[in-house]
């Protein structure tokens, strides 16, 4: 990466003037950049979101299997509907993230300590529950009762069995 | 735990590090729970079972941070104004109708909220430039979450978030700086275009889309993705404040030196305007406190502690005005009050 002009610090703006046939060329670190009173570009955040608002196309009535959430109501409110989404919107919410993100698409920050167990465990007892609902709202007490049993079984041996 | 406005005053900058341009500084980290809806898709019960998931936690192992678990709808209204005000709770928080609560610390710096955008919103505010403190503050929080709960998270994408501009680590750094000096030098525009540079937000006072007041500024992470916490805090301060205090610093000592009339009368007319005012609207209270502490922080008033001024730049808005002199004051008895207040804490 090549270095700022004035420190060792890495250049962040890059400039070259061609006059006379001579190549002058300008590297900055964002220090340098800022005392130099350079515009590194605008990033205002009212007028990506503004730009976003449109930038979903396709079908806008697909919806998110675990929260129906549409892309039409994610338009109108910029908020997705549960973890899901970001699965189900993926290709629709890519150019979105890159825009809002300054084209970071990459998580490199910590990670949950001891994330994997549990949350196997815990998503599976929501899964569970879900059935759970349904088979009971329809009446399927048999189905209702293993799934009940299974409920419990994880509930006291922490043990993870869903199928 | 009792709850006292007067215990800690986040903006009591005066004897922290460039406690006279940063105020304050803030951390705050978006969480959610995997195997929920996020809040703006949740069932009451999905709202009352997260609230009821996160007292537990609040309120276990948690000797060392004593936070207190207040349900939103038991919190009285003028304690949720106060809140707002220190930037405790949201003003939607505040708002909202669904089930909601927030954990506090003691010191009335920590704070978790829970059901706002996301499940989670964990935050620290403490006085002047200690981000590496709030940053530690709110990471600490986070830990104590989850050896309990599982966040929704991605490998690729980090910490779910209902909104995408929250992506990744869900961390947001913010200072609250007072800049009169770049004002009246008319070098603000550099740090709009230091701040673009750099991926940072600038607002005024009162957060998104808002006009200042008092010269303060809030400058804020606007990318959340792609770095990490540590990265996003150095960002503003080791890669921003350090230049932006340098200049502040440098155009007050150019008003002191080639504008010292300027100076002295704009500093003078405030403090005679705020010592002897019966009617002041929270505008311009502000902003001729704001015209005082430049006074004070370049040896023009030696009688006043910038202490003070910190200290009434808080207490002067609505929700701790009622809660020192009572619920009930509507908008004229509360110009009135502030007026007696700042006469009496100025000593006129």
């Amino acid at each position: 990466m090549t270095s700022c002009d004035h420190c060792d610090k890495p250049a962040i703006y890059h400039d070259v003037r061609i006059a006379n046939g001579v190549h002058n060329t300008t590297h900055l670190c964002a220090e340098h950049a800022m005392e130099a009173g350079v515009s590194l570009g605008p990033i205002d955040l009212s007028v990506v979101l503004h730009s976003t608002e449109n930038a979903i196309s396709g079908d806008i009535s697909k919806a998110c299997p675990d929260c129906g959430m549409t892309v039409a109501q994610y338009k109108k409110t910029s908020l997705l509907g549960c973890p899901s989404c970001y699965q189900t919107f993926s290709d629709e919410l890519n150019s979105i993230i890159t825009q809002v993100q300054n084209n970071n698409t990459q998580h490199i920050g910590r990670a949950p300590a001891q994330a994997s167990v549990d949350l196997t465990r815990h998503l599976q007892i929501r899964r569970l529950l879900k059935k759970l609902e349904s088979a009971v709202s329809q009446e399927e007490y048999e189905q209702a009762a293993i799934l009940r049993d299974k409920l419990r079984e994880l509930h006291t041996s922490g043990e993870p069995n869903e199928n | 735990m009792k709850i006292d406005p007067d215990y800690n005053c986040p903006f009591n900058s005066d004897h922290t590090p460039f406690g006279d341009v940063v105020l304050s500084s803030r951390a705050r980290l978006a969480r959610n729970l995997e195997g929920f809806p996020f809040v703006n898709r949740s069932t009451t019960s999905d709202c009352i079972e997260v609230t009821s998931l996160l007292s537990q936690i609040c309120t276990k192992n948690n000797s060392n941070l004593q936070l207190k678990w207040i349900e939103m709808d038991e919190l009285d209204s003028v304690t949720t104004e106060m809140f707002v005000e220190r930037h405790l709770i949201s003003s939607s928080l505040a708002h909202a109708i669904h089930p909601c609560a927030i954990a506090v610390g003691p010191e009335l710096s920590r704070s978790v909220m829970v059901n706002e955008e996301d499940h989670i919103r964990i935050q620290s505010i403490r006085p002047g430039l200690q981000l590496t403190d709030v940053r530690d503050d709110v990471h600490q929080l986070d830990l104590l979450v989850e050896e309990i709960i599982s966040y929704a998270f991605d490998d690729q994408l980090g910490f779910l978030t209902a909104c995408p501009t929250n992506l990744g680590t869900g961390a947001r750094f913010s200072v609250m700086v007072h800049l009169p000096g770049l004002r009246l030098v008319k070098d603000l525009e550099r740090v709009r275009r230091a701040c673009e540079g750099m991926s940072l937000a600038i607002r005024g006072y009162r957060g998104e889309g808002s006009g200042t007041m008092a010269d303060l500024y809030q400058v804020s992470n606007q990318i959340t993705l792609g770095n990490t916490e540590e990265q996003l805090c150095n960002i503003l301060s080791e890669d921003f404040l350090p230049p932006v205090i340098e200049w502040e610093r440098k155009a007050r000592m150019t008003i002191a030196k080639e504008q010292s009339q300027r100076l002295d009368d704009q500093t003078f007319r405030s403090l005679g305007l705020l010592q002897n005012a019966r009617i002041l609207t929270p505008e311009e209270a502000m902003n001729n406190l704001g015209n005082i502490r430049l006074g004070i922080s370049l040896d023009r008033i030696d009688t006043i502690e910038i202490s003070t001024v910190n200290q009434l730049l808080i207490e002067i808005h609505p929700g701790h005005l009622r809660w020192k002199y009572g619920k009930e004051l509507d908008d004229d008895e509360l110009n009135t009050r502030r007026a007696d207040l700042i006469r009496e804490k100025l000593g006129q």
